[in-house]
């Protein structure tokens, strides 16, 4: 009896809460409609005194339609065309060390510096696009996606020439390869090949070591970013590969094989 | 002593000349590897160049330096350039000193620091917040520097670091046992105009 009246109790209660939770949605709803006949109202107010039209409510979507005006609220105008910025050509290796050794004979030592800059410049790129030439048309099925492929070099900071490319199958799956020298990673990666430990922890790992064509290499996985390997080469240069939506780690290795590590190694100039 | 400066002004001209040389062997090497389409041979070469010039920029900028600041001798002897590649760039150092003191001015070319301070002079509210007493911004010869001073041993004067960036360069200057006042006056003989146009 006493069970029977606690279940009663506990029913009721139940039923009283899911009204007042409906009660407040339903008011919610009440309090947006007539927030917004109000704002219509003062609107129109506003168009009718300044004979400006207002871009509030459904009239702000008329802007988009590319027949409205181009100039937002703020009376800044929005902007629709330009082409972009087109590839730069990279510098005239040869024009450059030219203008290296004049500028040193006149004793324009801070210009000598700069042609030395442009200089490297042009080669590197130059390397840059040659290992791009190389990388494999497909890997796994994954076709090379040409509008992706990069390559930046910077005479400053931590990284001096990244070379990128990115293949892919569908929408959903892709392996981007970004191959560098003095890579501000690869010092950390050597501190990850000193400590044996990494490898065993009890819990599911998710950094390991393993080797391809016979390189050390680290493999990792993160449920957001997929698997990431990365292969250090020679002393400075560090191939990563970012595979997204891969089944496992044996599909990742085979990707990884495909490439020949050997060859961009040697065109990267490492022993 | 007449033999002593002509030995001196031999061992300068066979530097000058030794670094030359380098500078053209090294160009000689970049344009030939490039021309044979090895690639990588000519980067090192460039290199190279590169780290050279960087070096004869530092000794450019060391002739520029005041032979003595106030009673601090310049020590000659300490003076040191050296040319680095894409981490940090050239560094310049040079010290001074007395029998009880000494000053110490160095220039760093792309150095890793600069981010922090231009952060630090550029916003008032790090400059503000961050503040713990013993720094503060000043200005030497128009360009804008950061004071520092360092608690000596009891009883003793402070040290005081000054820190002035330019684009991609920092100029730091440190005096032991010494007050703002004489650092920022010394700090004024010091020719930063014509050194950043060398270094930048």
């Amino acid at each position: 009896m006493k069970k029977a009246f606690i279940a009663f109790l506990l029913i009721a209660g139940s039923l009283l809460l899911n009204q007042q939770t409906q009660a407040q949605g339903f008011l919610k709803k009440l309090k947006d409609k007539a927030s917004k006949v109000v704002d219509k109202a003062i609107d129109k107010k506003v168009e009718d005194k300044t004979g400006i039209p207002s871009t509030s409510g459904d009239s702000q979507n008329s802007g988009s339609n590319g027949n409205g005006p181009s100039s937002s609220r703020n009376g800044k105008p929005t902007n629709r065309t330009g082409e972009g910025l087109k590839n730069s050509t990279p510098p005239d290796v040869n024009a450059q060390i030219a203008d290296a050794e004049k500028a040193h004979a006149e004793g324009n030592f801070s210009d000598a510096r700069y042609s030395i800059q442009q200089a490297l410049l042009g080669v590197e790129i130059q390397i840059g696009q040659n290992i791009l030439k190389s990388l494999p048309a497909t890997v796994n099925g994954l076709t090379k996606d040409s509008a992706e492929n990069r390559v930046v070099s910077t005479q400053w900071g931590w990284s001096n020439l990244t070379i990128q490319s990115v293949y892919k199958k569908g929408e959903d799956q892709q392996l981007a390869v970004a191959i560098g020298n003095n890579t501000f990673y690869s010092g950390l990666i050597n501190v990850y090949f000193n400590n044996t430990y990494v490898q065993g922890n009890g819990e599911q790992q998710n950094v390991k070591q393993v080797k391809i064509k016979g390189y050390k290499a680290l493999i990792q996985f993160d449920d957001s970013k997929g698997y990431t390997l990365l292969v250090p080469l020679g002393q400075t240069s560090l191939i990563t590969y970012e595979c997204i939506n891969f089944a496992n780690e044996q599909e990742v290795m085979n990707a990884a094989t495909s490439f020949d590590i050997d060859g961009i190694k040697k065109m990267l100039g490492e022993q | 002593m007449k033999h002593t400066i002509i030995l001196a002004a031999a061992i300068f001209f066979v530097q000058v000349t030794f670094a030359q040389q380098d500078f053209k062997s090294y160009t000689a090497t970049a344009k030939s590897a490039y021309a044979a389409g090895k690639l990588e041979d000519a980067h090192f070469a460039l290199q190279q160049m590169l780290q050279e010039e960087e070096i004869t920029i530092g000794k450019e900028v060391i002739k520029l330096l005041p032979p003595k600041m106030d009673s601090l001798q310049a020590d000659i002897k300490q003076d040191h350039v050296t040319g680095n590649i894409s981490f940090v760039g050239a560094t310049i150092h040079r010290t001074y000193n007395t029998a009880t003191r000494r000053a110490e001015l160095d220039i760093i070319n792309n150095s890793p620091l600069l981010g922090s301070l231009n952060a630090f002079l550029t916003t008032p509210m790090l400059g503000g917040l961050l503040n713990d007493g013993k720094t503060k911004t000043v200005k030497v010869q128009g360009y804008k520097a950061r004071l520092e001073k360092e608690e000596g041993a009891e009883g003793a004067l402070p040290s005081y670091k000054l820190e002035i960036p330019f684009n991609s360069s920092l100029v730091t200057f440190r005096i032991e046992k010494t007050s703002e006042t004489e650092i920022l006056t010394l700090a004024n003989t010091i020719p930063l105009p014509q050194i950043a146009k060398l270094i930048q």
